[in-house]
């Protein structure tokens, strides 16, 4: 019971984001897609099977408010935890590059998915404007998180800076 | 029990993707009743509390903001009460003097005062009249309360008043009551005094000085002020009599200048 503590920390987590920390965080209407951050990021480091129930709750959790199709904001987040897991297990994960391009291509296209669910003109532009930045934006984040796990980027090490 | 444990262990994984594609099914097929208990749930035990600290900010925030205009409309309404209540003053003040009637032969100008000049007690006071009102110097000047003192120099839009607290400026001035004269000065350190007034003489205090018309300046029967101290010193000829102005030379605002009617 103790192991799905961080877990339910984690939806806690998207739960507060959604509820006010998208809207302070957001930059130029580029926000952080941190559903999506965290599935992937589970899948970097956990299981198969906790990747795609992580994927299936943050589907459920995060998209709770759009009942007529969080079904398919479910199926689409445990497919992507599925398939992150998968690519991650044909990748080098010790190489920083390579995670960051499992974030931001994971990211994109969850983006785009979720503009072909909800936006029916002006999907293209609307790639560019929202999924990409989105994307960009949120693989920045990604980025931050594994330079301060991998010990590149510290406290002592930002001190020295100043 | 050891066959079943070691039936889950080997099908593990399936299991759990069988769990995961049940709850999916669910989703699908009875989503329309599924969902909104599932979405209830999720929303009380997730949302509700970052809602309600978001609710708190936002509410505090409109509060700030509220309390921000309320006091910019405070600030405003003072002021506005500020100008009222000197409006009121200002009219109280030209009410009174609306029932005041100037000495005979002479008519009033009325003027206001722009400053009042003196280092410790005023002594002089700019008005906004000059030569093009017809004032001229050595007129005298009043208010509704008494005497002020007089013109002492013109410019056609401006003219200075030497008042009556200035040490170099004298009035002719007789006690009502006894018609006994004397010349009525001021000190900066004792104030306005009587001078010359004998020994011999009638007076007490609370008696009235007005003045007396001599000297050619001031037209008798001004108000000057009241006899608030009578002191009688050996060996001395006059009285020391201290006098209470009638007019407040520290709050002048309106005053009349007198102009003779011969002059028009």
């Amino acid at each position: 019971m103790t192991k799905l503590i961080p877990y339910l920390l984690y939806f806690w987590l998207i739960a507060m984001h959604q509820v006010f920390l998208a809207d302070v965080t957001s930059i130029f209407g580029a926000k952080i897609n941190l559903s999506v951050l965290i599935v992937l990021l589970v899948s970097m480091y956990k299981t198969e099977t906790t990747s795609v129930w992580v994927g299936l709750c943050v589907g459920i959790i995060g998209f709770a408010g759009i009942t007529n199709i969080s079904a398919w904001y479910a199926l689409e987040m445990a497919l992507i935890g599925l398939s992150a897991f998968h690519i991650k297990e044909k990748m080098n994960l010790d190489s920083l590059f390579a995670r960051v391009a499992l974030i931001l291509g994971g990211t994109f296209i969850h983006n785009i998915i979720v503009l072909l669910i909800e936006i029916n003109d002006g999907l293209l532009i609307s790639i560019v404007r929202y999924a990409l930045t989105g994307a960009i934006y949120t693989t920045i984040v990604g980025t931050i998180f594994f330079l301060i796990k991998d010990g590149i980027f510290t406290l002592k090490k930002t001190k020295s800076i100043f | 029990m050891n066959k079943i444990s070691n039936l889950f262990t080997r099908h593990f994984r399936n299991i759990h993707f069988v769990s995961i594609i049940l709850i999916l099914a669910i989703l699908f097929i009875a989503g329309k009743f599924v969902n909104p208990y599932l979405n209830q749930a999720v929303s009380a035990v997730f949302y509700s509390p970052f809602a309600k600290i978001k609710n708190n900010f936002l509410e505090l925030k409109s509060v700030s903001e509220d309390n921000a205009r309320l006091s910019q409309t405070l600030i405003d309404v003072s002021m506005k009460i500020a100008f009222y209540e000197e409006a009121t003053l200002e009219n109280d003040r030209l009410r009174s003097i609306l029932g005041f009637d100037p000495p005979a032969n002479y008519t009033l100008i009325p003027a206001k005062v722009i400053s009042i000049s003196g280092e410790f007690t005023p002594i002089t006071a700019t008005i906004n009249k000059g030569t093009n009102d017809s004032i001229w110097i050595d007129q005298p000047v009043i208010n509704q309360e008494g005497l002020i003192g007089r013109v002492s120099s013109v410019s056609p839009d401006f003219s200075i008043i030497q008042l009556l607290t200035d040490p170099s400026n004298r009035v002719a001035a007789r006690v009502v009551s006894s018609r006994e004269m004397g010349i009525i000065k001021y000190n900066t350190n004792t104030g306005m005094y009587l001078d010359n007034f004998p020994i011999q003489g009638d007076i007490a205090v609370n008696d009235l000085i007005i003045s007396s018309g001599l000297g050619g300046v001031y037209p008798a029967g001004l108000t000057v002020g009241t006899v608030s101290e009578v002191i009688k010193e050996e060996l001395e000829p006059f009285y020391k009599v201290k006098v209470t102005p009638a007019s407040n030379f520290y709050s002048l605002e309106e005053l009349f200048i007198l102009r003779e009617t011969a002059e028009e």
